[in-house]
């Protein structure tokens, strides 16, 4: 029994912090047996639901109901294929926009989209906001977003056929004096810096390369400038699998 | 759940009945605070339906997968919770009464199997699992606590879960 497997009882109890997290599951998509008994053992803990069943506050169900409605839902996977895509697919670039803006919350995004608006005989377009304008673009492009405790959320729209993410940062908490939200991008346990928010900035954009084979983003308050490995807890982190 | 994951609000709606004291009484557990809980359960449940076309039901049952992304979500958010409070050295935040929550959950087991099938654990396996569950400790904090090894709690957990299930007789596929 290799020790990697010991886990499987941590896992099926979100025992692990993100990192390990995210290791362990890279070990169960090569390990079916694993895989299997992690869904064992997930299940079995099911059966102690009925012991701390209560039944929600009146509002919850309405609101779940609309937020649903109002909620996109995501395609099966399917097999990848590869991609060329006619010029000029504005419709998909909208929808995949509006998307982010609805996840992000208005005033939030106005990068990518209504970048440079209001900068007069500016019709330039820099190389990052056309790399922005690809993913959210692109045919593979899946959203998701989280809240984070505190206030605010994180959006992440990322293409796997072209190795890039663009991050929505919204309305986060203040990360304090002198510190700022620094990005992360985590393949096998392994953290590598995918950008770092000015100091004290709560909200902004940035464009995640090499996302392609990575299973998490993450977002954690740093000093200013960022650190070289992040500061746990994750203030956010969004699966890429 | 395939009505679901096609976009049937309907069919949501009657899971939404089915599951929601499930999700959020297990959520209140964690969180304890119930304006909280009732955030997290509304996030799990929107994302239950925006990810229903990737349940797949031979990984288990509907009930069980969309409680192990309330409890997944749960813990996340009081871990987070946490970590603010240890940020703002808020007095008292530390010291968190798990224990009460247990002795509640395993007084209020209806089922009988579980019930037997918990006394056949361990001690140190029914506390492992129980911590790590309802207190959203990490197997670090739980052997902390314990005062045992990390390598010995992540075998308790595992054993303890696999009597359990062999116990209850929980099989999938």
């Amino acid at each position: 029994m290799t020790d990697i497997h010991t886990l499987a009882g941590a896992y099926a109890l979100d025992a692990i912090d993100p990192l390990e997290r995210a290791r362990f599951g890279r070990h169960l998509a090569e390990c079916p047996s694993c895989a299997a008994e992690v869904a064992e053992l997930t299940e079995t803990m099911a059966a102690f639901s009925g012991a701390t069943t209560e039944a929600p506050p009146a509002g919850l169900r309405a609101a779940v109901l609309a937020r649903s409605a109002a909620t996109p839902q995501t395609q099966p996977a399917e097999p990848r294929r590869a991609v060329r895509r006619p010029a000029g697919r504005w419709p998909r670039w909208a929808a995949a926009a509006a998307a982010v803006i609805a996840l992000a919350g208005a005033g939030a995004v106005g990068y990518g989209i209504a970048h440079h608006p209001a900068t007069p005989g500016s019709t330039r377009v820099s190389a990052e906001d056309k790399q922005i304008a690809a993913v959210l673009g692109a045919r593979d492009a899946r959203v998701d977003s989280v809240r984070v405790a505190g206030g605010g959320q994180v959006a992440v729209v990322s293409s796997d056929s072209l190795n890039e993410a663009v991050a929505v940062l919204t309305r986060l908490p203040s990360p304090g004096a002198g510190d700022a939200y620094q990005l992360w991008v985590i393949s096998d346990g392994t953290p590598r810096s995918a950008g770092v928010l000015a100091a004290g900035r709560t909200g902004g954009t940035e464009l995640v390369s090499g996302v392609r084979g990575a299973q998490l983003i993450g977002v954690t308050r740093e000093p200013a400038g960022g650190s070289r490995t992040p500061t746990l807890p994750l203030v956010a982190e969004l699966p890429l699998t | 759940m395939n009505r679901v994951a096609a976009g049937d609000e309907d069919a949501f709606a009657t899971l939404y009945d089915a599951v929601a004291a499930r999700a959020y009484g297990l959520i209140r557990r964690i969180v304890r605070d119930p304006a909280l809980a009732e955030e997290v359960t509304q996030d799990v449940l929107v994302e239950v339906w925006r990810t229903a076309s990737r349940f797949n039901q031979q990984r288990g049952s509907a009930a069980g997968w969309i409680l192990a992304i309330a409890h997944h979500r749960a813990v996340d958010r009081v871990r987070a919770e946490q970590a603010a409070a240890d940020r703002e050295r808020r007095a008292g935040a530390a010291s968190v009464p798990f224990d009460e929550v247990i002795a509640e959950v395993t007084a209020r087991l209806e089922q009988e199997a579980v019930r037997r099938c918990l006394r056949t654990l361990t001690s140190v396996q029914r506390e492992s699992i129980m911590l790590a569950y309802y207190g959203g400790l990490t197997y670090r904090d739980v052997a902390e606590r314990l005062g045992a090894g990390l390598p010995a709690i992540k075998t308790r957990m595992r054993d303890g879960l696999i009597r359990l299930r062999d116990c209850l007789g929980v099989t999938l596929g």
